[in-house]
């Protein structure tokens, strides 16, 4: 139980100290939803046809905001050199992880809980579905996994957070993949049974890489 | 020594494929003569893929022991998979043009060998924005590790999103006797030639560490 | 259609070709270069 009591701490402390200053959530909502207005221009659409690229502009905003977010896990961690602190103890590697992770989708699930009824309200679309929203939290879930091992790793170069999104972009394609075409396809009418393929790829994609990474985030943070 | 080994197996492997190809296997019926492109389009695709698996199994071995001969391997079969995927990526295009008239289309094959182009794209662009060696490494492992892990399902993902290429005709029972030989016969040119390069390329990282070390010593 | 797609077909194997030489040749090029250097700096530490 120690381990995830100290999960648990690590997320917890990213939470609170980000709803103290609100610093990264505000700009972060405010770009997604400009991501929103944006395409608004950018695709002059028929009321039927924006149904077809909808979900698709939902993670594009969902993945640049998710990029944004990611970042904040460990650049004050590495500006501050908390980490060390939090190493000490045996357990504190993997934990470290989870609780990085926790705190960003945190942090991800809260932006989509805005995101989604603005999405319904500027455009019309009924995006507050069940089925949507399942598919999204799966989806989400993949991106912290890999991208918070990935931000840990971005940090500790050069470039520091702008090689984040090339790193790690190009990984989950998966996610993007599935999360869009169920989300259409739920758009459209589907049930549950349609969407069986996609979810099977979120889930198999969510088990492989919260194991892959979390037996390797020890050696990114070694030092 | 054991590169002149390969160079000559290399060789005349690859010139038993170009005959094969060019001269016994017969015209395909629906396709022409473009659909010999197959034979080494499919091979260099098979030899990316065993590229990035050694790439795969060399960053665990690094991790494991610590030894930078390992990093040399995974980093110099990353470097020859990302020439052999920008391969694909071209004879790809060029069968695609005279097939369904256009240079590129988003289909499972060609979107998925992009992602991983993009993905040891990033492999190399992690490694230039490190300068310690050691941690160049080790970060290096990691992202060839969580890279080879993802190919599968990156593949599985793009093929169930979309459906013109051709799919696997090998697995499908589809390729007559004489294809299937020469595809054979294609892909072991390219494995001798990728071991060739690997060795060379490994024998190169050697040299250039040497050469960092007596620079050390001289500056003492 | 099928002398056009021969045109395709040669341009494949071209590039296939010359993109596995070049490689070859760079390869070649920098162990020679590296070689020389090599060899200089160890005649540079024997005089010193």
């Amino acid at each position: 139980m120690k381990f995830w009591s100290r999960v648990a701490a690590i997320a917890w402390k990213d939470v609170v100290s980000e709803l103290r200053t609100r610093e990264i959530i505000f700009s972060v909502l405010v770009f997604a939803v400009l991501v929103l207005v944006i395409f608004n221009f950018a695709f002059d659409l028929a009321p039927d046809q924006m149904l077809q690229i909808v979900p698709g502009i939902l993670w594009v905003a969902f993945a640049f905001s998710g990029v944004l977010a990611l970042n904040r896990a460990f650049i004050p961690e590495k500006e501050e050199n908390c980490l060390e602190g939090l190493m000490g103890c045996p357990v504190g590697r993997e934990a470290i992880y989870v609780g990085k992770a926790l705190g960003s989708l945190f942090f991800m699930v809260l932006v989509e809980a805005v995101i989604l009824p603005v999405f319904a309200l500027l455009f019309n679309i009924a995006v507050l579905q069940l089925e949507v929203i399942v598919v999204t939290l799966l989806a989400t879930i993949g991106f912290v996994a890999v991208g918070t091992i990935f931000s840990a790793l971005a940090v500790n170069t050069r470039a520091r957070e702008m090689v984040l999104p090339i790193l790690f972009l190009p990984i989950i394609t998966p996610v993007i993949i599935s999360a869009v075409k169920a989300s259409s396809l739920v758009l459209v009418g589907s049930g549950w049974g349609g969407l069986t393929s996609w979810l099977s790829i979120l889930a198999a994609f969510d088990v492989i890489f919260l194991v892959v990474p979390f037996l390797v985030f020890p050696y990114v943070i070694e030092e | 020594m054991r590169p002149r080994i390969l160079l000559v197996l290399s060789t005349l492997l690859i010139l038993a494929a170009l005959f094969m190809v060019f001269v016994y296997v017969p015209t395909d019926a629906e396709q022409g003569n473009i659909q010999r492109i197959f034979y080494f389009h499919v091979s260099v695709a098979w030899i990316a893929f065993l590229a990035f698996f050694v790439t795969f199994v060399a960053g665990i071995a690094y991790l494991a022991k610590r030894n930078p001969f390992w990093d040399m391997v995974a980093s110099a079969s990353a470097e020859i998979g990302l020439v052999f995927t920008t391969l694909i990526l071209i004879t790809g295009s060029i069968w695609a043009r005279p097939m369904w008239g256009v240079w590129w289309t988003w289909d499972a094959r060609l979107t998925s060998s992009l992602v991983l182009w993009l993905i040891y794209l990033s492999y190399f662009i992690v490694r230039s924005y490190i300068t310690d060696e050691e941690r160049k490494a080790r970060f290096a492992a990691v992202v060839g590790i969580i890279g080879f892990v993802d190919v599968p399902i990156v593949a599985l993902a793009i093929q169930f999103s979309r459906t013109q290429h051709p799919s696997a005709l090998i697995f499908e029972g589809g390729l007559a006797g004489s294809m299937l030989v020469t595809l054979l016969v294609s892909i072991a040119a390219f494995t001798a030639l990728y071991l060739l390069f690997l060795a060379v390329r490994v024998h190169l990282k050697e040299d250039e560490s040497e050469l960092n070390s007596l620079k050390e010593a001289m500056r003492e | 259609m099928n002398s056009n797609n021969l045109g395709y077909l040669f341009a494949a194997y071209s590039i296939i070709w010359l993109v596995v030489l070049g490689y070859v040749f760079t390869l070649i090029r920098r162990e020679k270069a590296l070689r020389k250097e090599i060899a200089a700096l160890k005649e540079g530490m024997k005089k010193a």
